[in-house]
């Protein structure tokens, strides 16, 4: 960790707020992809986010200094979304289809206003399939893969956030992505025989 | 359908991480080049992971952090012990400041009511002189 980010602990730990701010805007971007991909709800992943910045705060006297802070933050957003995906409380997504509807997708009929350029995400069909194909992957292999091949991290630095030997994160890799090669190959073979 | 062969698996495993030694590499490249199924089978792990990494970051509401911080529990008593801790004389003063103006005004005050009444008493005791 560098000496910029242990001084910034170390105002956090007296209770700092601006300093845990500047904490918030290094990491907050990569907190959230890895919610997002965890659970593919934007507004769920936002909600998880926060709720890991403010768990990290509240437990701030219980962080090692010596440790790297993304570590601990990213453990801490990996295990709320897999608790979040364990509750399993049906989320509302703007584009899943209402019940008994033919087709017809909340973001239908939503008052449109102005569109957020965030919206293009939900619009992108391909980003759409891969995150379909991410979340059916089970939740080990996921956030390994997630980890891996979204967060660009070290098989050691995954095996320190998921607190599981170097050995464990490399076979969850290699079985998540060989289970990715097959859903996305068995679901693009389903599109071939459509046509 | 790949070839069944399990050596070939774990030779594609290693080099999708990176770990393959030089010899390693070109025995799987060799037989990739020869075996059809194990050279799709391989194409396709890379492009799945590819398409991972195309996946766009998209970015949090500029409200976020501001957000978070709302949300924390109150700096306010914090702020109180850095200051004083930052500062230990003045705060020292400060705690002192406070008994000593209480007997800086009581003792004025005394001596105001002192003057008073021997003002009074003197008015008193002058008051029949002027009168005359």
């Amino acid at each position: 960790m560098d000496q910029k980010e242990k001084r910034l602990i170390k105002k956090v730990k007296k209770g700092d707020h601006q300093a845990f701010a500047e904490l918030v805007d290094r990491y907050k971007n990569s907190v959230y992809t890895i919610c997002l991909r965890m659970v593919g709800s934007r507004e769920e992943a936002e909600d998880l986010s926060q709720e890991a910045f403010i768990r990290a705060y509240n437990h701030i006297s219980q962080f090692d200094s010596d440790r790297n802070f993304s570590t601990w933050i990213f453990r801490i957003a990996t295990n709320l979304s897999i608790d979040s995906l364990r509750r399993k409380k049906p989320s509302v997504s703007l584009d899943a289809e209402i019940p008994g509807t033919e087709g017809l997708a909340l973001n239908t009929i939503l008052p449109g206003g102005e569109t957020p350029p965030d919206e293009q995400i939900v619009r992108d069909e391909t980003e759409k399939w891969i995150q379909h194909e991410i979340g059916e992957l089970p939740e080990k292999y996921r956030s390994a893969v997630i980890l891996k091949y979204i967060e660009d991290l070290s098989l050691k630095e995954i095996s320190e956030i998921m607190n599981i030997p170097v050995g464990t994160v490399k076979t969850r890799v290699h079985r998540g992505r060989e289970l990715l090669r097959k859903n996305m190959k068995a679901s693009r073979g389903e599109e071939d025989d459509m046509l | 359908m790949t070839c069944f062969n399990k050596k070939y698996v774990s030779l594609m495993n290693k080099v999708l991480d990176d770990e393959a030694t030089k010899s390693e590499r070109d025995e799987l490249f060799a037989h990739l080049a020869t075996c059809e199924n194990c050279r799709r089978h391989f194409q396709e792990l890379k492009q799945s992971t590819e398409l991972l990494n195309q996946l766009v970051h998209p970015q949090l509401p500029i409200d976020f952090t501001k957000n978070v911080l709302e949300q924390l529990p109150a700096e306010k008593r914090h702020a109180i012990r850095k200051w004083t801790s930052r500062h230990p004389f003045i705060a020292a003063a400060a705690v002192c400041a406070l008994p000593m103006s209480l007997i800086v005004i009581a003792a004025g005050r005394q001596n105001m009511v002192q003057g008073k009444t021997d003002r009074d008493r003197f008015i008193l005791l002058k008051a029949p002189e002027n009168r005359l």
